[in-house]
């Protein structure tokens, strides 16, 4: 045998196995679809339904990706549940997440009270930073290196936006192309994935036991 | 035919446990080693076995007192889920030990 039996890698593997599916690509990209069409939005609906009237989207599809879950990736992968090991790095990663969604809700309220005092490129810099941070962490403690890359793409957005309004004649701030573009290649690599896992994965048929050689 | 046994130097070897060190039991077990517990379909596309071969693998795993499969219902659906025990979960700690000391001794 020339590989180590290692216990860590087959934990990694056993806990991947379960979000691998693509299906988290598609639900991250439909959530900060929001960053390219709200602005869009804002004009006729203002800034705050602009924003509001994601949240039955989001919940739609959250419920849509649950349903599959259930009735269309447990069937194929099975069940499984976790040692105390990644039990308790779960739990870290919720309260790291909690921390920094109160930080970019505290961040989107200044921004929201000062909006116009404070222009040019910081708040970009700060929302880039803050989601290259978020989404690392979150690819650190899933074992999600995929996650690293939403994490750059989500982080440029805000600053190439800026750029682009700053140096070309784009509206607002640019976010409907930059997210709009990131927001596509989530969603896309997500449905390409989700196909390839079910085209890997069919529904496992009952055979009789083998008899050992 | 040599008796391991009665070779001192080579006595560990013979002391393998060789419910676990089928490749096909090894996997599983070391899978079932890092998880609370697995249902069937999950332990199948973890280690790539078909159904027939995992059933059986399972069913001498469970004969020797390594794991518990518990059947219950999903709906009309039969659900097998599949836990190590505690002598299992001792017999895998022994059974890596006495490897990593049995391939440690051999020279390069």
């Amino acid at each position: 045998m020339s590989q180590k039996i290692s216990l860590k890698e087959a934990e990694r593997k056993a806990f991947t196995i379960t979000i691998d599916d693509g299906l988290w690509d598609i639900l991250l990209g439909c959530f900060f679809l929001e960053f390219a069409i709200a602005p869009l939005l804002s004009e006729s609906m203002g800034d705050f339904w602009s924003s509001v009237i994601f949240l039955p989207f989001w919940g739609l599809v959250y419920l849509v990706i649950w349903l599959i879950r259930k009735y269309i990736v447990t069937p194929r992968v099975g069940s499984v549940k976790f040692g105390p090991a990644r039990t308790a790095k779960l739990k870290k990663f919720t309260i790291v997440m909690l921390m920094v969604n109160t930080f970019v809700f505290i961040l989107g309220l200044i921004a929201f009270l000062s909006f116009g005092v404070v222009s040019g490129q910081i708040y970009p810099a700060i929302l880039g930073l803050t989601l290259l941070i978020g989404f690392s962490l979150a690819a650190y403690f899933l074992d999600f290196p995929r996650l690293y890359i939403y994490g750059l793409l989500l982080a440029l957005s805000p600053l190439v936006g800026e750029w682009l309004f700053t140096h070309s004649d784009v509206s607002h701030h640019g976010f409907p192309i930059t997210f709009g573009v990131t927001c596509s290649i989530m969603i896309l690599t997500g449905l390409t994935i989700f196909i390839r896992f079910l085209h890997n994965n069919p529904i496992p048929v009952m055979e009789s036991p083998v008899k050992e050689g | 035919m040599v008796d391991l046994r009665s070779e001192p130097d080579l006595h560990p070897l013979a002391n393998i446990d060789q419910v676990i060190h089928a490749p096909a039991r090894l996997m599983v077990l070391t899978y079932l080693y890092v998880v609370e517990s697995a249902d069937f379909v999950y332990l199948m596309r973890l280690t790539g076995l078909t159904w027939g071969n995992l059933s059986t693998h399972l069913t001498r795993l469970e004969e020797a007192g390594y794991i518990e499969m518990i059947k219950e219902f999903q709906g009309k659906k039969p659900h097998t889920i599949i836990q190590l025990t505690g002598q299992g979960r001792a017999a895998f700690r022994e059974y890596k030990k006495s490897m990593a000391q049995v391939l440690d001794d051999l020279p390069d």
